[in-house]
């Protein structure tokens, strides 16, 4: 069965610093919304007072990574789409996938291997007799 | 530990992990599954310490001993029972070490891991070690099976467990000392004549890595083959492919049917023989 892997998102910001706008409208208007979408990722809010470091959306994931995203100067709309990217990712690494295929059963009919298509000591032709 | 960092509600994190799982808890049975007796120790010995009565601030919790024996045995009946429907020529032996594979500590605590139960678990140390997480969880399901009856918490336990045998061969799960005494009893069994082993290929017979392939012959007909570097290894080989093949747990077989089940018989029939 599907089990998200986004396990909580914090939402830390200011509710006097200009570019916590959207970080404020969002938890106003749309986090009530997102939070009953999602009834498997806890959401907190944790206002801190006064100028402090800018705001920030922090996801943890069911393998142990955090994320931050900066969510400065973002529009309400913005953030409802950041934390949906969130809940849909996994908590792997985002590094460069060398190969976009992957398959557990690489060959069908047995691989090859030098042997595959010789025929078997029981079988092999003895020299060919002199002919009369 | 993760409960002592700022942000942290339990009661949400307990109904965030429900669904989750996508499964109906009875809440509180959930939280005395999380309560691990060396908790319950370590939370009497801090309250004698800082000083306070016994009686007056006595703890109401329970542990989850009780539960995780009762999911360990569903566990197993319920496992046991799958193997036996989906591998009926497999024996006793190898159920059994398949079934004990499954319920082992690493495998159980990599998924209770995997789940986030690491941090919704009350225990003394940091961070948990596995037995506490293999207990916590099957008091889980144990859990599960108080509140929502057997067949969903048997449609829990197929969807957690079985996945974690994808990819494994048979014997490296289950150790087989003698494989071709092992194969003569199948054969016995069937009432099929003994095998005769004979070289099929062989190269590089006289180099430090030499390849016999030895294949197994009754009546004349091949039963399975197998590479090994000396010709005792090959003939083991083929005998282990033998049985391979003999029990179904080849790598060509049929996937695991994790469809929804019609009937809710089989696991009432793994209940009641408890």
């Amino acid at each position: 069965r599907y089990v998200r892997q986004l396990q909580r998102l914090q939402l830390l910001f200011s509710p006097t610093a200009a570019d916590a706008r959207g970080a404020r409208q969002f938890v106003e208007e749309a986090a009530q919304d997102f939070a009953r979408q999602h009834p498997d990722v806890v959401l907190y809010v944790s206002p801190h007072s006064g100028p402090g470091p800018a705001p920030v959306l922090r996801a943890e994931y069911l393998n142990g990574t955090v994320r931050d995203e900066l969510i400065a100067s973002k529009t309400s709309e913005e953030i409802v789409q950041l934390a949906t990217k969130l809940a849909n990712q996994s908590g792997l690494d985002i590094i460069r996938i060398r190969k976009p295929f992957h398959t557990d059963n690489p060959s069908i009919q047995g691989q090859w291997h030098p042997l595959t298509n010789k025929p078997s000591i029981l079988t092999v032709q003895g020299p060919r007799l002199q002919p009369e | 530990r993760r409960s002592e960092k700022p942000n942290w509600d339990y009661h949400a994190e307990i109904q965030a992990f429900s669904h989750r799982v996508q499964e109906n808890f009875d809440l509180d049975l959930l939280k005395t599954a999380f309560v691990n007796p060396c908790y319950i120790e370590s939370e009497e010995a801090r309250r004698r310490q800082l000083g306070l009565d016994k009686d007056a601030v006595a703890l109401q919790l329970q542990e989850n001993s009780g539960l995780a024996e009762r999911g360990l045995r569903f566990a197993r009946a319920y496992l046991e029972q799958c193997f036996e429907g989906a591998y009926p020529e497999l024996p006793a032996k190898g159920i059994e070490a398949l079934v004990n594979f499954l319920t082992s500590q690493e495998l159980v605590s990599y998924v209770a891991q995997n789940l986030s139960i690491q941090d919704l678990t009350l225990c003394r140390d940091f961070p948990a070690p596995p037995d506490v997480l293999q207990r916590t969880f099957l008091a889980v399901i144990g859990a599960l099976l108080e509140s929502s009856g057997p067949e969903r918490t048997g449609m829990f336990v197929r969807d957690f467990f079985i996945p974690q045998l994808i990819g494994k061969d048979l014997f490296e799960i289950w150790e087989v000392v003698n494989p071709m005494g092992l194969l003569l009893e199948e054969l016995t069994k069937r009432n099929i004549s003994a095998p005769e082993p004979r070289i099929t290929r062989q190269l590089g017979v006289s180099t430090v890595l030499p390849v016999y392939f030895v294949g197994l012959y009754c009546d004349k007909k091949m039963l399975a083959e197998g590479p090994g570097e000396t010709l005792l290894a090959a003939e083991e080989e083929a005998a282990r492919v033998a049985l391979r093949k003999l029990y179904g747990y080849t790598e060509n077989r049929r996937p695991w049917d994790y469809s929804k089940p019609k009937q809710g018989l089989a696991a009432e029939k793994a209940i009641s023989s408890n």
